[in-house]
């Protein structure tokens, strides 16, 4: 088998605030390969989101260890972190987290220009991006000027650019209505299934999580579910994982 | 990435115009005066130059001592300059026709002139035909006194340029027609043979009445000699042959002086030289202690510009956490962080200064216009200014762009 997208092993992540010391993450393992479609789920407080910025490469934990594409990141340095984010990490943010003053295109091409890309290609690849999520007529517009489905489809167009090697999505429905949500997941499910895309969706959402293949589900910072389904709801095994039906993996949350 | 840099800072300052203006505000102020300032400056500084340059710089002043002077003896009469002195000089100088050209006394009298029925109070200045040669005295109609004239204590004057105007009334016809009337002071009548040209300035001729010496001390002084020490003089002057010459001359002078005046060895100057080089560095410096000053001032304007600056970078490091958090993200490193918010404080103070810089150019070309000055503008003042702002704009914004940069991703994320 191939080396895992990420891998995350015996991470802890402890937020210690004087008097008060979190546990937010206990032990956590869990491994995301190539092409497979991941919801990473629980309840607010369960620890899903410090997995998302662990995994992100947004925060780093207090132990454990963390491989992404094969790198170890406990070795990269603040500069290195940022290239890997730039190369490797597609984002895509619950409130688009869009720039207001750029147009749609130069929203895209940013992360391009860190990626130190001539201008020329990066107007190229960003509008073909914008093309592929169905925006190839929203190119000089800027945010205010775009609904909220239209925003989330440049913010993808955005994760997308730079090739990475996975989509992290961070409640990406959350400021969407459930039917502009649905086609956001669908977007999602088109990329994965026609490119082989890897995403990894953080949600509390159910509905969310029934459009995965796969749902990794914390409470009180420990995975207490890791089960793939098949969108018909039948858990099919090949990691060895627990074989469950979705809807139960759902009450958990 | 340094077009982007710049493109996104201007974005970002014509997000917020009038905040924007607002906080350019000290360094427009700071820039345009440095500018206005020096320019202006210099200016000033060039013709005062130029006046100098006018009298030659090869000449030596002796002047009066000052009775208030540390170790001065307390006598009647301290220091006047007398004919005695002159005279003793005259001899010396005429010892080194090397060193010395020429050597004229000053011998200044406060008089009422009258020319037909106009009367007014003016300067006599009692001289030699050698005057020309170390005053500026441009004869505009006539002549200047010849030496026979000088010898013979003639009754004759030249007028200054504005003292023929009060006299015989304003325009070229009636300055040339002066010449061949007669002015009459202390009840001597004198005839006019020539006219100065009005040069303006302080060291001018405009305001005087020239005569030979001894016209001025047997005709017009009678009786004002002092007894025992002939004549005091205001000044005597003397011209050199080279500028090298000064130090040289001057040690002469002083040697003879003390001779003719019986110093005592030990015993202080009871006299005082000067060369327009001291006095044009006496007035460069106070022209240049004035011009400092004002620069100085506006260098605090630009400094307080400067602290504008610094505030409104933290202000807008504060509001745009969010999209600090979403550039490192998107894979933003350190140092774009810090570029971009050091390169938006140096576009706001650069803009600033070109402002600033603009209204001084439009302003200093007006007045050199208005004034006739031609022209005056200080490029190195705009070069200074333009550095100035470059690098108030790096220092000032460095630490909020310093706090943008070493912000966690996570927590700039998080902001609300």
């Amino acid at each position: 088998m191939s080396t895992p997208v990420i891998s995350v092993s015996n991470v802890t992540k402890v937020f210690d605030g004087g008097d008060n010391r979190v546990v937010a993450l206990d032990n956590v393992t869990m491994h995301v390969d190539r092409g497979e479609m991941v919801a990473i789920m629980g309840p607010s407080g369960s620890g899903k989101s410090t997995l998302m910025t662990v995994i992100g490469l947004l925060d780093v934990p207090s132990s454990g260890r963390y491989m992404l594409d094969g790198i170890d990141t406990s070795t990269l340095d603040r500069d290195a972190q940022a290239a890997v984010r730039n190369q490797k990490i597609g984002f895509v943010f619950q409130n688009f987290n869009l720039l207001p003053r750029l147009t749609a295109l130069q929203n895209v091409a940013l992360p391009m220009v860190y990626g130190r890309i001539p201008p020329a290609e990066r107007e190229a690849r960003a509008t073909a991006a914008l093309v592929a999520v169905g925006l190839g007529n929203r190119l000089k517009n800027r945010p205010n000027e775009l609904s909220g489905g239209q925003k989330q489809r440049v913010a993808i167009a955005r994760s997308l650019v730079n090739n990475p090697e996975f989509l992290l999505a961070d409640e990406p429905t959350g400021a969407l209505d459930s039917r502009t949500g649905h086609e956001i997941m669908e977007l999602f499910r088109t990329l994965n299934r026609t490119q082989g895309i890897t995403v990894v969706v953080v949600t509390h959402d159910a509905e969310v999580g029934k459009q995965m293949d796969r749902i990794v589900s914390l409470r009180d910072g420990v995975i207490n579910m890791d089960a793939l389904h098949d969108y018909y709801g039948i858990a099919t095994d090949d990691h060895g994982r627990v074989r469950t039906a979705v809807q139960e993996v759902v009450n958990v949350g | 990435m340094w077009g982007e840099q710049i493109r996104m800072a201007m974005e970002s300052l014509r997000a917020n115009k009038f905040r924007s203006l607002l906080t350019m505000l000290g360094i427009i102020i700071g820039s345009s005066t440095l500018v206005a300032v020096l320019s202006l400056g210099n200016a000033l500084q060039g013709q005062v130059f130029e006046s100098f340059i006018d009298l030659g710089t090869r000449r030596i002043g002796i002047l009066p001592g000052d009775p208030d002077a540390a170790g001065a003896r307390i006598t009647s009469g301290y220091g006047l300059l007398s004919i005695k002195d002159y005279e003793a000089l005259k001899t010396m100088t005429a010892t080194y026709p090397d060193i010395f050209r020429v050597i004229v006394p000053e011998v200044s009298i406060k008089v009422r002139a009258r020319a037909k029925t106009t009367e007014i109070d003016a300067l006599v200045v009692g001289t030699g035909e050698g005057y020309q040669q170390v005053q500026s005295v441009p004869v505009e109609y006539g002549r200047f006194f010849t030496a026979s004239e000088s010898a013979e204590s003639a009754r004759v004057t030249v007028l200054g340029g504005l003292v023929v105007e009060d006299l015989f009334g304003k325009g070229p016809e009636n300055k040339a027609a002066a010449v061949g009337q007669t002015v009459v002071i202390n009840g001597q009548s004198l005839l006019v043979v020539g006219v100065v040209k009005a040069a303006g300035g302080p060291f001018s001729s405009d305001q005087r009445i020239l005569v030979p010496a001894g016209t001025a001390r047997l005709r017009i002084a009678g009786n004002q000699d002092l007894p025992g020490r002939g004549l005091q003089m205001s000044s005597i002057l003397v011209g050199l042959k080279s500028e090298g010459k000064v130090t040289q001359a001057e040690a002469l002078i002083s040697q003879t002086l003390r001779d003719s005046r019986r110093l005592a060895a030990g015993a202080v100057d009871d006299f005082k030289l000067n060369s327009p080089t001291q006095s044009l560095n006496i007035l460069k410096g106070i022209n240049g202690a004035i011009t400092g000053f004002i620069a100085l001032v506006a260098g605090i304007s630009l400094v307080v510009g400067g602290i504008g600056i610094m505030n409104i970078m933290l202000v807008a490091v504060t509001e745009r956490t969010r999209e600090i958090g979403v550039r490192k993200a998107l894979g933003a490193t350190d140092r774009d962080v810090l570029g971009q918010f050091v390169i938006e404080a140096i576009t706001i103070s650069l803009i600033g200064s070109l402002i600033g810089i603009g209204s001084a150019v439009a302003l200093v070309l007006a007045i050199a216009a208005a004034a006739g000055l031609g022209m005056i503008l200080s490029f190195p003042a705009i070069i200074i200014s333009l550095v100035f702002a470059l690098a108030i704009g790096v220092g000032f914004g460095y630490y909020p762009a310093k706090r943008a940069a070493l912000l966690l991703p996570i927590e700039a994320l998080r902001y609300e």
